[in-house]
């Protein structure tokens, strides 16, 4: 029986701190079998939290990344025509003797269209991400990352796959999911989600975490880093995305510097150590003097 | 537990988050499969499952703490002395704000006008007025508070009305005029944008679609589709147009539109990225470009440094005249193709020399020019105003109210220069020939590249009866 704490303590054993939204989430998603739309800025651990999931579930992950013009073939399926055109031709001496037979032209585009559905069948059929990760053969984690990068239509495309786990495909009819697959949309809102996707999902939000989280993800991820240096750099960080910098510095920076801090075995933060590694928490550069006039200020 | 959460439904609805029913019997199912801990994790489950906006996330917060109190004491979970307390301080901020905005400055101008002033005694005050030529501030002003009275009460999606003028009027030397953005606001203008590109968007997906008609390009051809045995399934196509259309801003960013050209810098800079080539110039006196400004730096940043008066002085007055000649002098010759031009901007020359004459160039090279001015049709030629002179040589004079209204304008305008490309044009010339030879219709004359059937004014008098005479009929000439 899962619960909420058990999936929390699970994230945990894979370095991922989750606060009570995260596993509530999770949780629901689990038992009520409904994808997560999840939203934030950049970097907070959305497609993060799908890859952890995967491993610690131990279920495999199948990935969808979205981009403009992204349409069923690349997302659902899509029919092999270079395999169907091979088949026809190395088959061509077997269709003569099957349709030699045949008294006139009538009967033989009987006995052709009889055999149709040879050549739609599955196997002429690609699996994309969606209908591979319905047809896997155990239960897997489908994430479609940054769905607000694609068009409406494929929003609509969604709506019947998310729903009701099946896709429709002409030839062959409606394909039901084998195992129904945790499925994890994220977007950094740069394009409204419509209403009718959010109403589908569990809708997460995922913001920057608090004091005490994220030092408990970097000592999670760095347990070699001392706590008075991991307190330090996340109280720094926290003014410095108070400042208004184009790229706020996200989870994702807090790590990396992190790592770097602990490659360069770091004891405690100084003017000179912020100077030497604000590359990897600033990434444009204006951002990059804003930055180093504040840790002029606060530190010495 | 159903009828409780249904209740808490119906008070997140009266807070104006739509929850749909089957959300609400989501979170009952969700309720329902126990595993939870706490107070917290309820929270999260209820706005995991009946919250599908992060906007709307304060107002379900709210109604959480209030229906789920964990004191007893009040139903509305607040002390009845606190409560009192709130409510007449909520009184008396409206009755403060009433007064700040009946307070017109006082320090430079000593010409108080009340907000019920009629259209009568403004133009009394406006003749006298118009003798005196060191008092044309003090005439915008007199304008702006009777235009303001005529408007309907601001709501808080109205940024346009609500970044009021009279933050304009109280500014002193080195003073800001306008406040940078909240974020709150940033984001509901980014809203609409979106909002926006998402209707343009089906549009511009049109308009590539019918572009990818075109001439088979066989070698492209065969290339592609050599995987599938050389048997044509995906097509290439020689395409013809390569260039997106091109676009020309001018703002005026003295303070009688402020609060109307911070909109639109933001809106041209997102649609810039997306859809077209937007080339942004702004003036008060004299004229600057800020294509580059806008591109490199965040918007509300530039806000702020045209605020303060770095890039044009703020103290000038505007002047359109000076303007239009120094951007036909210096930019027209530069500009490619036919830039469709936006001017926003309500006219006031302040007396200036009006050279329309440089307009009517700019025109020419132009392929299409749009007026957006925040002012009604009553005001365009009282005192400086010279939006009637200015208007004969745009193809359309549009006013703009709010938001809203703005970007519907700059979205009839993106589809009119899409179909107004030169290959679309060419194309819609074929189509019909014989159609141009149709009557010249007057009173429609500034909309005459967009459908007859939508009336640019509201009330539009019958054509040929004596108000519609006394309107239209003697000044508007068709100019060829």
């Amino acid at each position: 029986m899962i619960t909420e704490q058990r999936v929390k303590d699970l994230l945990r054993s894979d370095g991922y701190i989750a606060d009570e939204a995260i596993a509530t989430a999770v949780f629901l998603a689990l038992r009520m079998e409904k994808p997560i739309l999840i939203e934030g800025p950049p970097g907070v651990g959305k497609t993060g939290l799908a890859k952890t999931l995967a491993h610690v579930l131990d279920f495999p992950l199948v990935r969808l990344q979205c981009y403009e013009g992204i349409d069923e073939g690349k997302a659902l399926y899509d029919w092999e025509y270079g395999k169907q055109l091979l088949y026809t031709q190395l088959l061509r001496t077997q269709l003569d003797n099957y349709l030699t037979v045949a008294a006139d032209l009538r009967e033989a585009v009987e006995r052709l269209s009889a055999e149709e559905s040879l050549f739609f069948s599955r196997n002429f059929l690609v699996q994309r991400p969606i209908l591979r990760s319905f047809l896997s053969e155990k239960q897997s984690v489908l994430l479609i990352d940054e769905i607000d990068r694609s068009g409406d239509e494929f929003e609509a495309l969604l709506l019947e796959c998310l729903s009701d786990f099946q896709v429709s495909i002409p030839e062959l009819g409606v394909i039901h999911a084998n195992h129904k697959p945790l499925v994890i949309l994220t977007s950094n809102g740069t394009r409204l989600i419509s209403d009718a996707l959010r109403r589908r999902c569990l809708f997460l939000f995922i913001g920057y975490p608090e004091l005490e989280r994220e030092v408990a993800i970097v000592r999670a991820r760095y347990p070699e880093l001392c706590d008075e240096l991991a307190m330090q750099m996340v109280t720094f960080l926290r003014k410095v995305r108070e400042l208004n910098l184009r790229k706020p510095p996200s989870v994702s920076e807090t790590l990396d510097w992190a790592h770097v801090l602990t490659i360069l075995h770091a004891e405690r933060l100084s003017l000179a150590v912020v100077k030497s590694t604000v590359g990897a928490i600033a990434k444009h550069q204006a951002d990059l003097e804003q930055v180093l006039d504040l840790a002029a200020n606060e530190l010495r | 537990m159903e009828r409780i959460l249904t209740r808490f439904v119906t008070a997140l609805r009266e807070r104006g988050v739509r929850v749909s029913p089957g959300e609400n019997l989501d979170a009952v199912s969700a309720l329902a499969l126990g595993g939870l801990s706490g107070r917290e994790s309820v929270r999260a489950l209820l706005r995991l499952t009946l919250v599908k906006n992060s906007s709307e996330f304060p107002a379900f917060e709210e109604v959480f703490d209030r229906f789920f109190s964990t004191t007893q004491s009040e139903a509305l979970g607040m002390d009845p002395v606190d409560m009192l307390g709130a409510m007449i301080h909520i009184v008396e901020g409206e009755q403060l704000k009433a007064e700040a905005k009946k307070r017109p400055d006082d320090d430079s101008i000593k010409l108080a006008v009340d907000e019920e002033v009629t259209a009568e005694e403004l133009e009394d005050l406006l003749g006298m007025e118009e003798s005196d030529d060191d008092s044309a501030g003090a005439e915008i002003k007199v304008q702006l508070d009777g235009y303001r009275g005529k408007l309907d009460a601001p709501t808080p999606a109205d940024y346009y009305q609500k970044a009021p003028p009279s933050v304009a009027f109280h500014h002193k030397q080195g003073d800001k005029r306008t406040v940078a953005f909240t974020l709150a606001e940033l984001a509901d203008m980014q809203e609409v944008v979106c909002k926006m590109l998402v209707r343009m968007h089906k549009d511009v997906r049109r308009m590539k679609q019918r572009q990818s008609r075109g001439k088979l390009h066989v070698i492209r051809t065969i290339q592609k589709n050599y995987r599938h045995g050389m048997v044509p399934f995906l097509l290439s196509l020689r395409r013809k147009i390569k260039d997106r259309p091109r676009l020309v801003v001018l703002c005026d960013v003295s303070f009688s539109v402020s609060h109307a050209y911070r909109f639109m810098l933001l809106l041209l800079h997102t649609l810039h990225n997306r859809v077209m080539d937007v080339r942004s110039f702004i003036f008060n006196k004299e004229l600057v470009e800020i294509t580059a400004m806008l591109r490199n730096t965040p918007v509300n940043c530039l806000l702020e440094t045209i605020d303060k008066g770095e890039i044009v002085n703020m103290d000038d007055n505007s002047d359109y005249g000076n303007v239009f000649q120094t951007f036909k002098q210096k930019h027209l010759e530069n500009m490619r193709g036919k830039p469709a031009v936006i001017i926003l901007g309500d006219g006031r020359n302040n007396y200036n020399e009006a050279n329309d004459w440089a307009l009517e160039e700019i025109r020419e090279k132009a392929g299409y020019m749009l007026w957006l001015t925040p002012e009604e049709r009553e005001t365009w030629e009282r005192g400086d105003c010279l939006l009637e002179l200015y208007g004969t040589y745009c193809d359309k004079v549009e006013v703009v109210r709010n938001v809203d209204e703005l970007s519907l304008r700059v979205e009839d305008l993106f589809r009119t220069v899409y179909a107004d490309h030169p290959y679309w044009r060419a194309a819609e010339r074929r189509k019909k020939t014989e159609k141009d030879e149709a009557p010249v219709a007057y009173w429609n004359y500034y909309t005459k590249k967009t459908p007859t059937d939508q009336p640019v004014f509201a009330m539009q008098p019958s054509p040929g009866s004596p108000e519609w005479k006394t309107r239209f009929g003697v000044r508007y000439i068709k100019r060829h």
